[in-house]
């Protein structure tokens, strides 16, 4: 198996070699993807542009879909982004060293899904420059923000997992910039200089870093389980049929993760391949990331499969029939791409040869990430377009502005990953020879 | 007073290095290592760092922080809905929540900031680049006529280099 074969770092500085060959001068292929993701990234800053003058109507949201492809999109993107903390926090607390080297690329990832995320409820709500409405402000009329409102929960929560997000990966990133300080000759050195504050690695550093990284963990832990919480419940408390359940936390905190944890494997797969980082971000890893999918996939399923029992033994004639639409109305076939992606394309990774097979984990991401931004569609769709009347039922479809700015949003997120990847070390460095001690061969 | 450094290879050597000097006396030492060791730390013997207090204190705010203002905003711009009270406490649980992590997590890295980066800062000239690559360092600041008893007790732990540091 491809795992047997995959050399390992012969020593400490083989890794720093290996790790610090990802920030040597762009080739062109790089340079051409920029380029590209920079392109798209322009088409949706002209989309929203367009839309911003002449208003909401160039969307396809009308009565009674008024939450569509922008609020599918928020809620994938904070999703995909709580693989970085998962990774770096969860994993950390319980001392599963596998993760040291993922996650720095997690932890950057988050970064960049949570800012992604960041801008849809912006684009949502049209008048951008509206936006500081959501922020408790002293104004003119002496009137405050309604805290019992599940999107003012939605502005803190988001908040503070930005926020958090970014500490995290800084604090990670110093020992690292210090190592790249030591290393990179070229222009960047300056700004490493700047950005490693002085970082020598002295025991009273490393004894203070590891505090505030066990502290950081301790409160990124609980946040990450609650930020999706919060999420589920800007529909669980509503009324609408299919939206108002007590499931919805756990399943979309375990949709979340399933789907991080893919979008992890998507970006990784060529990193490791372009670079040559074989020995460093191995098969076993892909393998152990293989079984958090066979995992968060089963919960998945099993919320699906609950959310259609419990509509059938409810008997609630508007649960039944919000049920029976999503599976066979109108939105059927966004229906089951969701639970073929979701939850028929991972079966085989419950086979570890097929864990070990990094191709199959690549291919079988992207299905997973496609089948997650469908699950949030068909929620939010099939959801508000047959609700209670049938006077008032609608079929929602998102236009070109839509989509070009749902584009846009990968471009975005893949053309600062890649800006990343060549500015920073995409793997901690420290951890991995961390790791690299630990084991008995190294002494 | 003279600075001696001792190069080593592996973190539990530097370890052994730090145990031995602390062992003879030598308790003015710093090491440079490219990776954290609870073993060197512990050989080190520091105590609890003082980031944790910092992070009680951010998550302490957040929390009074959170409801204070989510309690006091409403009462300020009180919204009548069925006789409800103004103030929900569950529905603030969320905020509070979300304040205590955010102000927790701020003040831990400005814990940070202080005591690892501005208060902890460096400027010895024993510092080489390789000790953020594969070595490690372990330097003794002790009287000139100590010298050859910390040279020779870094030998003894196993330095691939031992030399006192000029300037």
């Amino acid at each position: 198996m491809a795992a047997m074969t995959e050399p390992i770092p012969a020593n400490a500085d083989q890794i720093n070699e290996d790790v610090f060959r990802t920030l040597q001068p762009p080739t062109p292929l790089y340079v051409l993807a920029i380029l590209l993701m920079g392109g798209i990234t322009t088409a949706g800053v002209g989309a929203l542009a367009y839309q911003t003058y002449f208003g909401m109507g160039v969307t396809g949201l009308q009565h009674p879909v008024m939450w569509g492809v922008y609020i599918t999109t928020f809620v994938f993107w904070v999703g995909i982004a709580h693989a970085g903390t998962l990774i770096s926090a969860i994993l950390y607390l319980f001392r599963a060293k596998w993760r040291n080297a993922i996650n720095r690329g997690a932890e950057a990832m988050t970064v960049f899904a949570v800012i992604t995320a960041g801008q849809f409820p912006l684009i949502h709500i049209g008048r951008l420059w509206k936006f500081y409405f959501m922020l408790p402000y002293p104004n003119q009329r002496g009137l405050w923000v309604n805290f019992k409102s599940p999107l003012m929960w939605d502005v803190f929560a988001v908040g503070t997992y930005t926020t958090i997000s970014i500490l995290f990966l800084i604090v990670g990133l110093i020992p690292d910039i210090a190592a790249a300080r030591d290393r990179i000759p070229d222009w960047r050195r300056h700004l490493y200089n700047v950005l490693s504050f002085g970082w020598r690695g002295t025991g009273e550093q490393w004894r203070h870093h590891a505090r505030a990284v066990l502290h950081l963990s301790g409160l990124a832990t609980p946040l990450v389980l609650s930020v999706h919480s919060v999420v589920s419940w800007d529909f669980a408390v509503s009324l609408v049929p299919g939206w108002h359940t007590t499931i919805f936390a756990p399943y979309f905190v375990a949709g979340a993760i399933f789907s991080g944890i893919a979008m992890v494997i998507t970006v990784l797969v060529p990193v490791r391949a372009s670079f040559g980082l074989h020995a460093v971000i191995r098969a076993e890893h892909f393998d152990n990331m293989g079984k958090f999918i066979v995992l968060t996939s089963t919960i998945v399923g099993y919320a699906y499969a609950t959310e259609f029992f419990m509509a059938w033994y409810s008997t609630n004639a508007f649960e039944q029939a919000a049920f029976w639409h999503r599976a066979f109305g109108d939105y059927w076939w966004a229906t089951w791409i969701m639970i073929t992606c979701n939850v028929i394309v991972p079966l085989p990774l419950w086979i570890k040869r097929v864990r070990l097979n990094v191709t199959w984990m690549w291919i079988t991401s992207i299905f997973i990430n496609i089948g997650m931004w469908f699950e949030r569609y068909v929620i939010i769709t099939t959801g508000l377009s047959h609700e209670y009347s049938p006077a008032a039922w609608g079929y929602y479809t998102p236009s070109w502005v839509e989509m070009t700015i749902l584009a846009a949003s990968f471009s975005f997120f893949m053309m600062f990953f890649l800006i990343f990847l060549r500015m920073f070390p995409i793997v901690a460095v420290q951890e991995v020879k961390e790791t690299y001690y630990e084991n008995e061969g190294a002494r | 007073m003279a600075e001696v450094l001792g190069v080593l290879k592996h973190p539990l050597d530097t370890a052994d290095a730090v145990t031995k000097l602390r062992g003879a006396g030598f308790e003015d030492l710093n090491v440079y290592s490219p990776v954290p060791s609870h073993e060197i730390e512990h050989a080190l013997h520091r105590g609890e760092s003082g980031v944790r207090l910092w992070t009680l204190i951010g998550g302490l705010t957040g929390v009074s922080l959170g409801y204070l203002m989510t309690i006091w905003m409403s009462y300020d711009w009180p919204l009548v809905i069925g006789g409800k009270p103004f103030a929900s406490i569950p529905a603030y649980t969320v905020i509070a929540f979300e304040l205590t992590i955010l102000f927790g997590g701020v003040l831990t890295v400005a814990g940070l900031v202080v005591h690892g980066l501005i208060l902890s800062r460096d400027t010895s000239s024993a510092y080489r680049p390789s000790f953020s690559g594969g070595e490690f360092g372990c330097v003794v600041n002790c009287h000139s006529d100590q010298i050859p008893r910390v040279q020779e007790l870094l030998q003894g732990a196993g330095c691939t280099e031992v030399r006192v540091v000029e300037g």
